[in-house]
């Protein structure tokens, strides 16, 4: 091992400009941007729901859209801050998620005690999830490239919520697209599985941003 | 207080620019810093200046995730603290799987240093060459009889610690007795 003063000597000699990384704010705005672009498209192409007009009169289906967006805002912003060593000493903004979800699952509560008599179930059960990890699939892979290039610290909450970014876009485009008003069945194959994989976000956080 | 954070922060702006002087005289401060940190974590000195080493390549690799208008010294200890964190997890597991080896160790002992006629004090004179917190834990188990939770009580260690050290002084010493 060379000790540290020729340590010290290397790295000063190695260093060159660097371009510094930008705020988070900025980071998450774009990566917000790209999904939200992404989201479009896709809708584009594939149509949004057709009693979308009926549906945006409804206060419960509007307030869990909202919810679910929050939680995308609040897990995109909170990954970026993750991706800075100090969480670019805002500590507190980077724990926002939790506060996304005690909404969401309130809005998801009051919902379902509003859903009555409950809607009835759709005839398809897991093809929800499958579609929703299907379209998920790229922001996951370009929002943990893209933190790739920071230095996290708290890897396996980076991941985490970097996950839960992209499956938070995956269900909104699903809630967007999908003919489907049974509370029980968004809860049981839209939004368990996007916790889910937020959890398995864990595991890969410690692979993808280890440094 | 104020006046050297503003320092640190205008030293590392400068060498986000590439001032390789301004670089080298930051780390430096940075170091001088760390190092009683870190001291106050770890039981040697050689573990000191090895994790030194490792946060001073990480904070090289990370640099340009340092914002100029924050402090800097929290950006260094988060980065100081996640390697401190990394080395202390790999090193209790490495301690693990050390105490299989070590119990193995312990019972083939007694009977190698009998069979051979090695005792404490035929080696001693080795014994005394080891870094002297590794000598005086040695010296605590064999020839005084203390167990290693007693050193450690002793020393102000934990028993862990104690073992590792031990351990690698046993390895140290096989090696010189082997040639």
């Amino acid at each position: 091992m060379v000790n540290i003063e020729e340590l010290i000597d290397t790295l000063a000699q190695d260093t060159t400009a660097v371009k510094p990384a930008p705020h988070p704010y900025l980071l998450s705005l774009k990566w917000m941007g790209w999904s939200v672009a992404y989201l479009l498209v896709s809708l584009m192409f594939m149509g949004l729901r057709p009693d979308m007009a009926i549906k945006l009169h409804e206060p419960w289906f509007v307030a869990e859209v909202m919810a679910l967006g929050g939680i995308f805002i609040a897990t995109s912003v909170s990954a970026a801050l993750l991706s800075f060593p100090d969480m670019h000493q805002m500590r507190r903004l980077a724990f926002a998620p939790v506060m996304a979800f005690v909404l969401f699952v309130l809005v998801m509560f009051l919902a379902w005690q509003a859903d009555n008599p409950p809607a009835p179930l759709p005839v398809h059960s897991f093809e929800c999830t499958i579609g929703i990890a299907l379209f998920s699939l790229l922001p996951t892979v370009w929002t943990l490239y893209a933190m790739r290039k920071f230095a996290s610290t708290h890897y396996h909450w980076a991941g985490s919520t970097a996950l839960l970014a992209a499956f938070s876009i995956g269900a909104l485009w699903l809630r967007l697209y999908e003919i489907n008003d049974s509370i029980m069945h968004v809860v049981e194959w839209h939004y368990l599985p996007m916790i889910a994989f937020g959890i398995a976000g864990f595991g890969l956080g410690r692979t993808f941003l280890k440094w | 207080m104020t006046d050297q954070t503003d320092n640190f922060a205008a030293l590392m702006r400068q060498s986000q620019n590439g001032d390789q002087r301004a670089y080298a005289g930051l780390l430096r401060e940075t170091s001088r810093f760390l190092r009683p940190f870190l001291a106050k974590r770890l039981s040697f000195t050689n573990e000191v200046e090895d994790l030194l080493q490792e946060i001073l390549i990480s904070i090289h690799k990370a640099r340009h995730t340092y914002d100029g208008k924050r402090a800097y010294k929290p950006w260094v200890y988060a980065i100081a603290k996640f390697r401190l964190q990394d080395y202390l997890r790999a090193h209790y597991s490495d301690q693990l799987h050390h105490a299989v080896e070590l119990s193995e160790l312990e019972e083939s002992l007694p009977e190698h240093v009998t069979e051979t006629g090695i005792s404490y004090e035929s080696i001693s004179v080795e014994v005394q060459k080891l870094p002297e917190k590794q000598a005086t834990i040695l010296q605590l188990m064999h020839q005084e009889g203390y167990t290693a939770k007693e050193v450690a009580e002793k020393m102000g260690m934990n028993e862990s610690a104690v073992k590792v050290a031990a351990h690698r002084a046993y390895k140290v010493l096989r090696k010189k007795l082997e040639r």
